[in-house]
């Protein structure tokens, strides 16, 4: 469990990383950098997207799954890993 | 009792004596006979009609007397005959039936072809009935058939009595019958048909035909009527008087049901969740909870390709480790602590893995564009950052500049782990590319520090996949072809350890050769895996680890009881030493100065192609070529350099020529059957550590001394190394690795730091590399 936890800290420690979040099966952050409500609002709306995501993925192929959805955007890129029921978040700033 | 009514109507009126008699059942009945005794006087109309408002006063009687339960005496109405005229009960009870005491039958008569004033309603009641029994004539004979039961209702203010259905205590005592399997499988034949046609009610016409035989009577009668209407007004024999109904006392009962909850579920059929469901029972094994409510995703889901409509649906079940399960959110949940969440999913190897994920996702946006130049894939320019002016022209430079062969740095391997520590050696995984060992290792100064291994992957330069911490120093490193995940590595106190590089929680080697009795005594400086083609079988490639070490002994190791044991397969012999001493195991020290019959032996290199023939360099400066089946003697000595040849490497595209270095700043090209080299290099004044060939292009080849690597090509140069890089101020270079599949090249440096370049426009000439170096070869060898 130590070596999530350090890895987690790497991963908010990279070069442009604004902020990771971690959603649990409820869709509430249990583990962020970022403000709260910020967080909130990061998984609630990236919670359906994702689910939608992988439905699309598994539909086309249901021994296929999603691994990673990345949204690149304008000012920075967003990386949804679902797992389990559970979310990672994280946004980076890869320009920076 | 309406039979005798019947006729009493059209038959002229008795008088009925009421005799009490000791039927108790009969107490109801009488009571009420009783009353049509009193009110029979009156007129006929009246007396239908009040008999009914009576009996309720002679309803309470009864029940008063039934309430006191004193077993009285029946009454039997006889009338003017004597014939027993007391009317039926219209319920028998059985016999063997349990009466209950407060059980209490109200029987009222209803009866037919009366006039039409007559009200079949309960009227002023407010009985319900379960079952009334209409009709004439049909009464008697079904009065033992059916059986009224009327529930009062508690309109009789002053008593409550529980009223009781004797006939359903009678179905109590019935058995109750097992419902066997066999029952439920016997055949039952229903048989439906006609009963027959009860009458509810018949109300025969008041109509006569003028034909009939009672015609002239009955026109009599009806003009006496009329007679007796006309003369009713003023008349003493005609009483006006009202009455009034009772009503009685009105109760309201409220009866509430549970309302039942409506719940809507929807639910998508996508093909995963029929996947699902048929792989289900094999691998999932937590519960599913529908989603009720998701009422906005229909209009986000239609999949118009599909056709079939839909509705969306979130099942999901906790995914096990294989992907194919389907995606379910748990809202109804029980409210888990949002801290024990955090625990479960820290444990959990997925996340792990997600992490890892995500961490190379991260990485590989800040790379990208090293990571694409390192794989010669192009470089994508990055879309949202603003396009400065100022770099317009510094890439116009870059692209005149990169005409030159030039090296370019990608990016650095580097941890805090690694700081600090030098870089020993460094090996590529056989079957991955990707993977990376470096072996790190302080042995020039006396402190004896611990020795580190990291496994890095191209995908992370930030952090290693494997770190695995030696007991001392490591020198070198190789992975096996064989078994990729396997790792040896060899130490500055002679030992050699095997790692599984496999899985994370490995920490430990899984052989070492710590127990063993011949293991070397001096610093391993180099490991090979090497291939030795087994002569009985002929296909399968037996591999072997080689290793050169101080003790002057070259021995192959091999696994044995859980530890590696080895056979020397050749001795490093001093030569112009007077104190040589054939055959000698002896490795003591005699003085303080390293004079042993053997020599250290610091560098060797299979043949690419005989793996039974290999070259060792030694300290003394020497080059032996030896093979695996003589190990006694050399095949061939090569003297050419006066301190310690520090590495050999047979060139992988021409056989036959192999180059060496050493501590004398010289490079050296040899051909295998000429004794002296057919080239040297010198560049700088400094030791020359590493050497290694390129791997695609056959006249190129990489050295690196303390300040700085060199690259040379010899199509373009022999003279001078055709790229230099400096190294940074206050490091030195240590290890020098080409890269297999791409052109770059690996630096290791006593910083602790692995740094990738890339070689820029080193193009192949027209014809191939291998005739330029073969010409040049001969062309120097002839001079």
């Amino acid at each position: 469990m130590a070596e999530v936890e350090e890895t987690l800290k790497r991963i908010e420690a990279h070069k442009g990383v604004i902020g990771t979040i971690v959603v649990n099966a409820e869709g509430i952050p249990i583990r962020t950098n970022l403000d709260n409500s910020t967080a909130v609002q990061y998984a609630g709306l990236l919670r359906h997207l994702t689910m939608l995501a992988r439905s699309t993925v598994r539909d086309i192929d249901p021994q296929n799954d999603l691994i990673v959805l990345r949204i690149r955007t304008k000012k920075y890129e967003i990386m949804v890993a679902p797992e389990n029921g559970f979310l990672l978040i994280v946004i980076q700033n890869p320009c920076e | 009792m309406s039979t005798s009514l019947a006729k009493e109507e059209t038959k002229k009126r008795r008088t009925l004596v009421l005799r009490p008699s000791s039927r108790a059942v009969n107490i109801s009945v009488s009571g009420i006979h009783g009353v049509n005794q009193s009110t029979r006087h009156t007129n006929s109309v009246v007396g239908f009609s009040s008999r009914k408002s009576f009996s309720l006063g002679g309803g309470s009687k009864v029940l008063e007397k039934s309430a006191v339960q004193t077993p009285r005496q029946a009454a039997r109405v006889f009338d003017e005959d004597d014939n027993d005229v007391t009317p039926q009960p219209l319920y028998q009870a059985d016999p063997g039936a349990v009466q209950a005491k407060a059980s209490r039958f109200f029987v009222d008569e209803i009866s037919a072809g009366s006039a039409s004033e007559q009200t079949t309603a309960t009227g002023s009641f407010t009985m319900p009935f379960s079952r009334s029994v209409l009709g004439s004539s049909r009464i008697s004979s079904q009065s033992t058939i059916e059986s009224t039961n009327e529930e009062i209702e508690d309109t009789f203010t002053k008593r409550d009595i529980p009223i009781n259905f004797p006939d359903v205590q009678g179905k109590r005592d019935t058995v109750k019958e097992q419902v066997t399997e066999e029952m439920l499988k016997e055949l039952i034949h229903v048989y439906i048909c006609e009963t027959d046609s009860m009458s509810l009610l018949d109300i025969p016409s008041t109509f006569v035909s003028v034909d009939a035989d009672d015609a002239e009577t009955i026109t009599e009668k009806n003009n006496q009527y009329a007679e007796v209407c006309r003369n009713r007004m003023g008349n003493d024999k005609y009483v006006d008087r009202s009455m009034q109904t009772l009503n009685g006392a009105a109760k309201n009962k409220h009866v509430q049901t549970d309302s039942m909850a409506m719940v809507d579920t929807a639910t998508t059929v996508t093909t995963w969740d029929m996947y699902d469901t048929l792989r289900g029972p094999e691998q999932d094994n937590t519960v599913h909870n529908p989603e009720p409510e998701k009422v906005e995703y229909p209009e986000a889901v239609m999949d118009t390709n599909r056709g079939a409509e839909r509705s969306v649906s979130v099942g999901s079940t906790a995914s096990t480790a294989s992907a194919a399960s389907s995606l379910k959110e748990e809202v109804f949940g029980s409210s888990v602590n949002a801290e024990s969440d955090l625990q479960l999913i820290m444990l959990s190897e997925n996340f792990q893995q997600c992490l890892l994920v995500m961490e190379r996702n991260i990485l590989r946006n800040t790379f990208q564009p090293k990571l694409a130049a390192y794989r010669q894939l192009p470089v994508l320019e990055d879309l949202g950052s603003p396009v400065k002016p100022g770099t317009m022209e510094q890439r116009q430079e870059d692209t005149e500049k990169s005409r030159s062969q030039a090296l370019e740095r990608l990016w650095a391997f580097s941890c805090e782990l690694s700081r600090g520590c030098s870089v020993s050696s460094m090996a590529w995984n056989k079957r991955n590319p990707d993977l990376l060992a470096v072996g790190y290792g302080e042995f020039d100064s006396s402190t004896q520090r611990a020795g580190l291994v990291c496994c890095w992957s191209l995908k992370n330069p930030t952090w290693p996949e494997r770190v695995f911490h030696c007991d001392s120093a490591v020198t070198s490193l190789d992975f096996s072809a064989n078994n990729p995940s396997q790792l040896a590595v060899g130490m500055h106190d002679g030992s050699i350890a095997i790692y599984n590089v496999h899985s994370q929680d490995n920490k430990s080697p899984v052989i070492s050769s710590s127990e063993c009795p011949n293991k070397h005594l001096g610093p391993v400086w180099q490991l090979r895996w090497t291939q030795q083609e087994l002569s009985i079988t002929g296909d399968e490639k037996v591999e072997a680890l080689f290793s050169v070490s101080a003790d002057g002994r070259i021995t192959k190791w091999f696994v044995f009881n859980n530890g590696l044991d080895c056979i020397d397969l050749m001795k490093l012999k001093r030569i112009h030493n007077a104190k040589k001493k054939a055959g000698g195991n002896n490795t003591e020290k005699k003085s303080e100065s390293v004079l042993s019959a053997l020599t250290p032996g610091l560098c060797f290199d299979f043949h690419p192609t005989d793996s039974s023939l290999y070259l060792v360099g030694t300290w003394e400066g020497f080059i032996h070529k030896c093979s695996c089946s003589n190990s006694q003697q050399f095949l061939e000595t090569f003297r050419k350099h006066f301190c310690p040849v520090n590495c050999i490497a047979w060139c992988p595209l021409s056989p036959d020529v192999f180059l060496s270095c050493s501590s004398d700043w010289t490079i050296q090209l040899w051909k295998q059957d000429c004794l002296n080299p057919v080239l040297g290099f010198t560049s700088t004044q400094m030791a020359v550590y590493d050497i290694k060939w390129s791997p695609k292009w056959a006249t190129v080849f990489g050295a690196i001394n303390e300040g700085q690597l060199e690259i040379w090509d010899l199509n373009s140069s022999i003279l001078d190394p055709v790229a230099v890089q400096p190294a940074a101020p206050g490091v030195k270079m240590k290890s020098l690795l080409f890269a297999t599949q791409t052109d770059c090249v690996l630096v290791g440096d006593s910083d602790g730091q692995v740094t990738v370049y890339q070689l820029k426009n080193f193009s192949v000439g027209e014809s191939s590399q291998v005739n330029i170096l073969e010409g040049l070869i001969h062309s120097a060898a002839s001079r």
